[in-house]
Parts: C-alpha cells; structure tokens; sequence
C-alpha cells in the first residue's frame, strides 16, 4: 500500500520533469531560431543553451534531466544552429569543449539543487524533532511527579504494619487511586499522539454520528468527575462527520477535563455540536475562571517547540492536553480557536469538515 | 456446602490475574488462573469453567486460537479483555463468537456487571427469560412488546419504523451485552448488505429521537465507539 502509493507520486513527478525540460529546450530552439533571424554570426547560441541546461537542472530532480539536456545542448548547437546548419560536424574544434562546458554546469547546478532539498528536509526534520523531545520530556517529567506519589503511598502502607489508621490509609489509597487514574489518561494522550504516524498525519476516518461521540465522552466524563454539570446540546439533524472516533472522544475528554481542572471553581460546562457551514462545530464552554490572557495566543502549541521547563503547568499537564487536541483536529483538517466568554469561564471549539477531505484515504 | 460459579482467567500478567481473581474471589466466585494459551485450553477441558476471562494479548498463542478452541465445542461464556493497542482484535473477536468485552484499565464493578450479564445470558437459552415468557422486554420506562412489534416509553408508543423496531429488538434481547455493528447490520438488512455503517447511525440517530429524552445523554441505547451498541440492563 505503502509501497504503491509512492509509486504513484513518483510518475507524475518523472513526467512533470521530462514535460520541463522539453518545454524549457522548445523554447532555446525558438528563441535561437529568432535570433538568427535578427541577428548576424552565431555567438549567443551556446549562451542560451548554457542558460537552458542550468534551468532544467535547477527546476528538475536529481542529475538525470540536467546531463541529459547537456546532451540535448550540445547536439542542438551543432546540429541546428551552427555552420554547417542542420549537418554534425564535430572536427571543429571547441565542441568536445562546449559539451564540457554544458556536462560541467548541469552537473554542478543539479547537486546544489539537491543539496538545498536535502538541507530543507534535515532542517524540518529537525524541527519535528525537537518538538517531540520537548514532548517527550515533559511528559516524562509529567509523569514522575504522580508516580513518585504512588510508590511513596503504597510504600508507606505496606510498610506501616497497621500504624496508619483505617481513615489514614483510606486517604492515602485515594490518593494512589487518583494518580493512577491521572496516568491512564496521560497513557491515553500518548497513544493518541502515536495514532497519528509523522508528517503524513494520514488517519482512518469513518463517518460517525457526531451525537454518539459527544454522548460516549460525556458518559466517561461524567464517571471521572461525578461532581461537575455536563449540560450537552446537539441538533434534530444527525450530523454524520469523517473521523477517527477514538481520537476525537480524545479531544472532548481532554477539552471536559481542561474546562473542570484549569477552569478553577467550573461547576457547569456546556457542550455542542452544531453545523456551520459545511463544518460541524463542537463547543466545550464553562463558568470557570477562563484563560489568562498572556496564553490565549499560544495555547495550542504549549509552548512546545521553544518551551522552557518551568513554562510548563507542571502537574496539571494543560499544554499536552491541548496541544493533543490540536494535533488530532488538525489531521482531520479541521480547526480550533479559544476564547474568554463575557459572562467569564472559557470556550474552546473545533471545527471538522463534514465532507471526506483529500487529506483522508477515501480509497481504502 | 454453597455452589459457586467458576471463572477462568487467562492472562498472562500476574498482577492483573491477581487483582481479579482476588476481587471474583472476594464475590464469591471460583477462581482458576492459566498463564498461558495452552496451560489454559487443558484447563478448560479439564475443569469446564462457568466462564473465561480471556486477555487477547498472550504470549504463547494469538487469544482468537482459543475462542475458536472453544467455540468448536461449547457455548460457555467468554468475556474478553483487551488493550487499546488492540482495538480491531475485540471486534474480531466479539465477530468470532466472544460475549463480551472489558477494556484494559477496568475497574472492577464494570468487571463484576460483565460477568455477571455473560452469565445469565447462558442460563436463559432464550436470551433473556422474560422475554420467553411475557413476550415484553422492559427496562425502566422502556418497553418492548415483541407480540405487537411496538415499543413504548413511559406508556407512549414510540412508533418506531419496522427496521427500527428491528434493531431496538435485537439489543433488547441481547440487553447488557455488546452487538457489533457487523453483527446488527447483517441481522437487519441480511448477510449481503454491504457493511455500510452509516444507515445503521442514521437509524439509531432516529431511534435516540424517538426513545431518548436527549439524544445525546442516552439513557437506553449506549454507544461502544468502533464495535457496537449495547442496551441498557434491566437486571443489574
């Protein structure tokens, strides 16, 4: 599949280069054949052959199309456009050096050419790299800090030979209890992450009823955090939205759990699903404190690529939610925006296009 | 002395066997373990157990084998677990003729209402007893009439479209457990109907409408993402 699929990109590609480089020597020919016209002697011909090859190498892949078309230069020039016209005539000398000449700058001009992409691709590479260290290590630091508290308790109980009271103990396996539940969920964005395969971001969508979706993480939600109003919302027309619906569960929960644990005091939250256009929208809005306004710009990205460790909201882990939420958004070629409501408490909405983007294997 | 039921759990983590067989125990269950596929299926015919608990993922043999083991011979209950690096195995599995699943991490009442609900289901050949005998399915302000092909909420009928009644019946006899959306759309429009789950999401989406009071904080019809639909359990 794989495999095929590069296949295919690739002739398209061949031809687009062989196409050019035709195009490119058609229009040498022409403008040599009006020059002639105009002008005495013979001298810019191999100048505007020089220009042609150094064009194709630069604009074409690897060294193939740029010595081929020193070739083709060189044959043109004898060929068509020098005395004898239309005849070889290669015992003049000077032609085994214009050969050279033409060989010497594709050659020179398709490796700086390739040199640049491979450049571009490192430097990208890098990128993408540095953001998934940054991940990477936030995590783990993330990660560290409930573990800690779930040795350190179960120690303290095994240890304690009945020392602890019943209520002593009980607190501090509610405790265990809840960070195990915190690493679950950060497992969960994990695997998320790990769905969505590199640069491709290519996922497996089906077209699901949004309601259910919506139903399905309110119910888990509401499992987590028994204390906290969910009032949900979704229209008489059943929207029927291409996604992958494991990781768009992912996105609610993360946004419901945001809205409860950063929103400080939230004690109600909405969530809606509405058509807009040809999107469907889902709003997770709450009464909570909203977002502090030095973060509205960057929330998305946390940070993440030139992210300071201390920036990070350390055990809360704000940043990865998010920036899991608009990873997943994204490779469903949808959008997502943030906002503080008038009335106070924040919103956060996504948007995902309701039709089968050229961004998802519709062939499969 | 009491009879108990007897579970089999197949699962290679002995944390995870631990804590279950300490919870099925502490429930008054018979507990046997196997760590492995094989130690498993000479246990199965050795002591029939009343159900097995299956992990998907074990070391020696694709967990698929022994359901298929099994199913060549017994109707016996099987629940299976599954992780969510797994997630197309507890379909196919599901497909091949399991119960029902319990996703990893799990807590241990959802463990409990599982099992429980396998159970039953294998006392009662025809699926649910009530059923057999009144030819109604109720669940709190849910009722279906399989007489009349009607079904009514808090006394009303619903008036549902005969496919729709179709589906509503269907979980409604298999109440508790999870249908996969193969298994439905075959059962509905027949073994060629191509496996287009759409129709069958714009039905339930009619159906919510019609039995639920917010269709999107259903109270009788839950949604499994990516495997099925499972009705609410009227006797747990």
């Amino acid at each position: 599949m794989e495999e095929k699929k590069r296949i295919k990109r690739k002739i398209p590609r061949a031809l687009q280069d062989a196409l050019l480089t035709v195009g490119v020597f058609a229009s040498a020919v022409a403008l040599c054949t009006l020059l002639r016209r105009l002008a005495e002697g013979d001298g810019y011909v191999s100048l505007v052959f020089v220009l042609a090859v150094a064009a194709v190498s630069r604009w074409t892949e690897g060294y193939f199309w740029g010595i081929f078309s020193s070739l083709c230069g060189v044959i043109c020039v004898n060929y068509i456009f020098t005395f004898p016209y239309w005849e070889f005539n290669f015992t003049m000398t000077g032609y085994p050096f214009t050969f050279l000449t033409l060989l010497a700058v594709s050659v020179m001009i398709s490796a700086m050419t390739t040199q640049i992409k491979k450049q571009e691709r490192l430097r990208m590479e890098t990128e993408k790299e540095s953001v998934r260290a940054n991940l990477l290590r936030a995590m783990s630091h993330d990660i560290r800090t409930p573990l800690t508290s779930v040795v350190g308790n179960t120690a303290a109980i095994l240890e304690s030979n009945g020392a602890f009271s019943r209520e002593q103990e009980q607190k501090l396996l509610q405790d265990v209890n809840e960070d195990a539940q915190w690493l679950i969920r950060m497992v969960e964005n994990l695997l998320s992450i790990t769905r969505i395969s590199d640069e491709q971001a290519k996922i497996t969508t089906e077209m699901e009823a949004a309601e259910e979706i919506v139903a399905v993480s309110v119910q888990k939600f509401s499992k987590r955090f028994p204390g906290t109003n969910v009032s949900v919302e979704v229209p008489d027309e059943v929207l029927l939205v291409p996604m992958d619906a494991t990781l768009i569960q992912q996105v609610i929960m993360n946004l419901l759990e945001n809205a409860v644990i950063h929103g400080e005091g939230t004690t109600k939250i909405s969530l809606s699903v509405r058509r807009e256009g040809n999107t469907a929208c889902f709003a997770v809005c709450d009464n909570g404190r909203g977002i502090p306004k030095e973060r509205l710009g960057t929330i998305f990205s946390g940070g993440l690529s030139g992210m300071q460790h201390n920036d990070f909201d350390m055990k809360k882990n704000m940043g990865i939610g998010l920036s899991v939420c608009h990873t997943i958004v994204k490779a469903h070629g949808g959008t997502m925006s943030a906002e503080n409501l008038k009335s106070g408490g924040a919103c956060f909405r996504f948007y995902l296009p309701m039709k089968e983007g050229k961004s998802n294997e519709t062939e499969r | 002395m009491k009879l108990k039921d007897k579970v089999l759990i197949i699962e290679d983590e002995q944390n995870i066997s631990n804590f279950i067989s300490t919870v099925l125990t502490a429930n008054d269950f018979d507990v046997l373990v196997a760590n492995n596929g094989a130690q498993a299926l000479s246990v199965i015919t050795s002591h029939c157990p009343d159900l097995i608990i299956l992990d998907l993922g074990l070391p020696d043999m694709d967990g698929g084998n022994i359901l298929r083991e099994v199913r060549s011979w017994s109707n016996l209950p099987i629940i299976v677990v599954s992780a969510r690096t797994h997630e197309h195995d507890k379909v196919a599995a599901l497909d091949m003729g399991a119960d029902d699943y319990i996703e990893k991490p799990f807590g241990t009442s959802e463990l409990l209402a599982r099992i429980r609900t396998a159970i039953r289901h294998t006392r009662t050949p025809l699926e649910n007893s009530s059923i057999a005998r009144s030819g109604k399915f109720s669940v709190r302000g849910l009722m279906i009439d399989y007489d009349k092909h009607r079904v009514f909420v808090d006394g009303d009928d619903v008036h549902l479209t005969l496919n729709e009644f179709k589906i509503v019946a269907l979980l409604g006899k298999h109440a508790g457990k999870v249908l996969t959306y193969d298994f439905l759309i075959r059962e509905i429009w027949g073994p060629k109907a191509k496996a287009d789950n759409q129709i069958l999401r714009v039905n339930m989406a009619n159906i919510r409408r019609k039995i639920e009071k917010n269709p999107a904080d259903p109270q009788y019809i839950f949604t499994e993402i990516g495997v099925g639909y499972r009705m609410l359990d009227g006797e747990n």
